[in-house]
């Protein structure tokens, strides 16, 4: 048996488990903004115009290898359906990872919140808890 | 059970062809039977107990994951007491996270049977902590970490951004 072997194998699932602990406390949460969307604003990066009454975009970027992409897709569509002022996009990381370079994304899905100028307004990594999401967007959306 | 034969994708780009969804208890099966065959191979160093783990994965990466021996494994002995599942997975994102482990798998083999003992130990711990993410948090790290991946190759490959489009599911 290997000494070295078994110290690694110790470390690796030590640190596994910080790492998992700490990815399961922050999937879904609502986090500051890192406002890095570049002299364009989101809007711009998601290729969509906003409308006459659209007040907030949701960027979302996804990867073509990511269950929880799929759940928050579901999810944003149906909260921008009843939402008037909300305006869903969501971007593949694939096709667009000039996008995701903008944005500093590390992980799929992050979804993106931007206000009526670009600017970024907030940032969810994995699938969002959706009252968190709505009572954050509340303010921007005039709600 | 006859299927049809799927060529084997290159390397590191999942197959495009739509598999059916696969029971998510299955995928916690075998990170937890990959985590403790990866555990062996840190314990005991053999670069041949590797080698077989990357076999494993490559099948389920490139074969399709209907042939992946762990799932075999479960559909046979473990699937049948538990009933049916109560949910489905995509198959796309298990199969993109099997050919990461199957690269890891691949050098850490290179390292132990070619004496460079220390990158065969650290390929095994990327792999391993991996695996234990997927069996303990269900976490598919390789599959998180897909945007970062795409965003390297597209920075530092060469110029790459049409010729990568089997990997758009």
């Amino acid at each position: 048996m290997s000494t070295m072997g078994l110290l690694v194998l110790l470390g690796t699932l030590a640190l596994a488990t910080v790492a998992g602990l700490v990815l399961r406390a922050r999937d879904g949460r609502v986090r500051a903004a890192r406002g890095a969307a570049g002299p364009a604003g989101g809007w711009a990066l998601a290729g969509h115009d906003p409308g006459e009454h659209d007040q907030v975009l949701l960027l979302q970027v996804s990867s073509p290898v990511c269950a929880p992409c799929r759940q928050t897709a579901t999810l944003l569509t149906d909260l921008a359906s009843r939402t008037p002022a909300l305006v869903h996009v969501e971007v593949d990381a694939a096709e667009h990872p000039q996008v995701a370079g903008e944005l500093g994304i590390m992980r799929t899905p992050t979804v993106v919140a931007f206000d009526r100028s670009g600017a970024e307004l907030l940032r969810v990594s994995g699938v969002p808890r959706l009252r968190e999401l709505e009572s954050a967007l509340a303010p921007a959306l005039g709600a | 059970m006859s299927a049809p034969d799927i060529p084997p994708p290159p390397a590191g780009v999942p197959a495009r062809a739509a598999e059916p969804p696969v029971d998510p208890r299955g995928v916690r099966f075998n990170a937890a039977l990959t985590t403790v065959v990866l555990a062996l191979v840190l314990l005991s160093g053999s670069g041949w107990l590797v080698a077989a783990q990357a076999v494993v994965f490559a099948l389920g990466a490139f074969a399709g994951l209907r042939f992946a021996p762990y799932g075999v494994l479960f559909r046979a002995l473990v699937a049948p007491r538990l009933g049916p599942p109560s949910t489905s997975e995509e198959a796309a994102p298990v199969r993109f996270s099997q050919t990461v482990g199957f690269v890891f798998a691949v050098v850490a083999a290179a390292g132990y049977l070619t004496g460079l003992t220390t990158l065969g130990l650290i390929a095994t711990a990327f792999a391993l902590a991996a695996a234990f993410l997927n069996a303990a948090f269900g976490f598919c790290l390789g599959c998180e970490m897909y945007a970062l991946i795409v965003r390297f190759r597209s920075r530092f490959g060469p110029g790459n951004q049409h010729t990568r489009q089997g990997a758009t599911a």
